[in-house]
């Protein structure tokens, strides 16, 4: 199995996973789904809210807000030695208090306070709610660890898909230049340059198979590789995409060796 | 009422690009240009964005800054 990283930003990641079988590949990306863990408002005590704003919507608006997270810092609730009752190894506290003067006023994500300096809102320019003149909202805001298996809040990806490598050939000797498919595929893969059709970037191709239908003579086909995946990892902001990657790969060791373990043992 | 945080169908943060959405929009930018500069490519996050319709603003004509007593 080989690992090449394509193209890694911020906030997203694209790698090559070859030599691997599908449900190796389907099987990572469920990882970073779902048992990836990440940082989460889950509770809300709020004091004052005289907006026009729900408490609950407001909580829930909350809950949603991606939290940059210390997987080192912090225990999952229930393997912390509070046995889930929430201290300062497994829960982290940010609270928010605004009032509007004269004008209406727009409450950010940036505008709460955490305790813990390192566990902050990933984007500060999230609207919470908007506040008429002299209302006010005070809150308490309990953080914590959880996992996608839980509440998709948790999970620290947007998306996480996988295509198979796509192989785009032409058959040069059936290839009558007439440059239908050139114009029918919609991410330029194929281009005609002095009456010779070639391919370009054909990791882009969507396997949409237009170019195929349009060719008369049938000169292209497209297939895919069956044992290459090209992941594309997007992160909500609360992991960095190739801390995702990393830990997801050692949960999932760490579930096949229970498996296996557990198989051994019958 | 007001944007929603993330996209309904993938999750992404959609909420923190929806002032910036729409003050290009208004000033007579392209949504097309302005959604692909803002990094949603996706048509689910795109749609978060383009049929979302502002009314908290309408709401808040009929704010109060009393606490209601709940009865
Ligand atoms: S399958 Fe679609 S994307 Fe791929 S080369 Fe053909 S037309 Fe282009
Ligand atoms: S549509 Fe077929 S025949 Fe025409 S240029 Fe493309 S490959 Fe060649
Ligand atoms: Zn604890
Ligand atoms: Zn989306």
């Amino acid at each position: 199995m080989e690992i090449t990283i394509i193209r890694k930003q911020d906030d997203a990641i694209h790698f090559l996973l070859e030599g691997a079988h599908v449900g190796f590949a389907n099987a990572l990306r469920r990882t970073m789904l779902t048992r990836v863990p990440s940082m989460s408002i889950d509770e809300v005590l709020i004091l004052e809210n005289t907006s026009v704003m729900y408490d609950e919507i407001l909580a829930h608006r909350l809950g949603l807000v991606p939290l940059v997270t210390k997987l080192d810092d912090y225990n999952l609730p229930e393997e912390c030695d509070c046995e889930g009752k929430g201290c300062s190894l497994c829960q982290c506290t940010l609270t928010l208090e605004k009032e509007a003067g004269d004008q209406d006023m727009m409450v950010y994500s940036g505008d709460l306070s955490s305790q813990d300096p390192e566990v902050m809102p990933a984007t500060e320019g999230i609207p919470l709610v908007k506040l008429a003149p002299h209302q006010t909202l005070i809150l308490e805001a309990y953080a914590r660890l959880g996992t996608g298996l839980e509440n998709a809040k948790f999970q620290p990806v947007a998306t996480v898909a996988y295509k198979n490598v796509p192989l785009v050939s032409v058959d040069k000797s059936k290839c009558n230049q007439c440059g239908d498919c050139v114009e029918v595929c919609p991410k330029n893969i194929l281009v005609l340059e002095d009456d010779v059709l070639s391919t370009q970037n054909t990791l882009e191709c969507s396997l949409c198979e237009a170019c195929v239908r349009v060719c008369e003579p049938g000169a292209v086909t497209i297939d895919s590789k069956e044992d290459s995946f090209l992941f594309k990892v997007e992160s909500t902001g609360a992991l960095p995409p190739e801390e995702i990657v990393e830990r997801a790969a050692e949960i999932l060791k760490e579930r096949i060796g229970e498996a296996l373990d557990f198989a051994n043992s019958l | 009422m007001i944007i929603p945080v993330r996209c309904f169908t993938c999750g992404k943060v959609v909420a923190d690009k929806f002032e910036e959405f729409r003050r290009e929009v208004r000033q007579g930018e392209d949504p097309a240009i302005v959604l692909d500069r803002l990094g949603l490519h996706r048509y689910c996050c795109r749609r978060m964005l383009l049929s979302h319709i502002d009314i908290i603003d309408s709401f808040m004509a009929f704010a109060t800054s009393e606490l209601v007593e709940e009865t």
